[in-house]
């Protein structure tokens, strides 16, 4: 099955349920980060598999990515993208540790995982209440490369038939006191079948 | 200057020296390069899917590894490379995610093999390969020599010539 266009009234749907529903994700981030948590009204892409690696910043980009899958009657790709600089930072304020941070170790590892899984859950609570539905997130998987190559395994099954897909992101950061703010990015990757469950089409 | 082209996500394309062809940031992706070194002629592909399921309609040869190694050989051939100097060199198909069900084989390792395995049923021989592994690879392409570059972000950047 592939992607329709959307109408400016789905687009808008899509829109305004991701946004409370990331809008909880960011308030659970600001709840383990001890400080507020700005949120962009996010953005609904429609995009060619070609555009997708730009549309997290670039392909060579070395960033923390934890992908899970939505599961239940909604089914989609949840992505947090964070650079290495932000996944760094994250490390240190919740390990409380001091300066760079190994990002390889398996504290690290199985922290980011744990940041993806409540940010993820917030997500999909919000979501799945909005829509009366339960909606669950898998295990997080995490990988720490270049974006494009943390990306093209959740594109595999998206774009086995069609070659454009529906994508929805927004960016949080934390607050700013000088360079050591938070930021990453938050993406849905809807599938095509549930783009009609989501917007009731 | 030496023109830079990029190959996308999906995509394949077709230089000749001096040029470079580079692929960018390919995870469980493989990147497959065939070249004819007499006239300098050659192909890189970024593709995602080891092969078409059966039953969909292909919009774009780029993005299975079998359909995207056929198109790229009848592209050269269309300009002036001959069949028996075709060589190919593969690289990518890594597993980025660390998983426990370590018996089923991911795609990346089903990309690389279905790589191997085209190459195969089209005689054309395959002079080297870096697949596998869990991390990232961004592929540079020189027209001129036939090389490739593989980089890393282990250790920096690693430079591997294929």
């Amino acid at each position: 099955m592939t992607y329709s266009p959307l109408t400016e009234e789905q687009r808008d749907a899509l829109k305004e349920i991701s946004n409370i529903g990331m809008g909880h994700a960011a308030t659970a981030l600001s709840q383990l980060l001890g400080e507020t948590v700005y949120l962009r009204v996010p953005r609904v892409t429609e995009t060619d598999i070609i555009q997708v690696p730009d549309l997290f910043g670039g392909a060579d980009q070395v960033v923390a990515g934890i992908t899970l899958q939505m599961l239940g009657e909604a089914r989609g790709n949840i992505l947090l993208i964070f650079p290495r600089e932000s996944a760094n930072r994250l490390l240190g304020r919740l390990l409380r540790r001091e300066g760079e941070t190994p990002v390889f170790d398996e504290l690290s590892t199985s922290t980011l995982k744990e940041v993806g899984n409540i940010l993820a859950s917030a997500f999909l609570n919000a979501l799945g209440s909005l829509l009366g539905m339960t909606l669950i997130p898998s295990v997080p998987l995490l990988a720490y490369d270049m974006v494009g190559a943390v990306i093209d395994y959740v594109l595999v099954e998206l774009f086995q038939s069609g070659d454009r897909a529906i994508l929805v992101e927004t960016e949080f950061h934390g607050e700013d006191p000088g360079q050591e703010v938070v930021q990453g990015h938050f993406f849905l990757l809807p599938e095509p079948e549930t783009l009609e469950v989501l917007l009731g089409r | 200057m030496i023109f830079r082209e990029r190959v996308g996500i999906s995509q394949f394309r077709v230089a000749q020296a001096p040029a470079l062809l580079v692929a960018h940031g390919l995870g469980s992706c493989v990147g497959i390069a065939l070249y004819d070194p007499r006239p300098r002629l050659g192909a890189l592909a970024h593709t995602l899917l080891p092969a078409l399921r059966s039953g969909l309609e292909n919009s774009r040869p780029g993005k299975f590894v079998d359909t995207a190694i056929c198109a790229m050989v009848e592209e050269l051939l269309g300009r002036g490379a001959k069949r028996e100097r075709l060589r190919a060199k593969v690289a990518g198909g890594a597993n980025m995610f660390e998983q426990n069900f370590a018996t089923d084989e991911g795609v990346g390792a089903r990309n690389a093999r279905s790589a191997r395995e085209t190459l195969a049923r089209l005689d054309i021989p395959l002079l080297a390969e870096d697949t596998g592994g869990s991390h990232g690879r961004t592929l540079e392409f020189d027209l001129a020599t036939g090389a490739i570059q593989v980089r890393t972000i282990r250790g920096g950047a690693t430079l591997l010539t294929l």
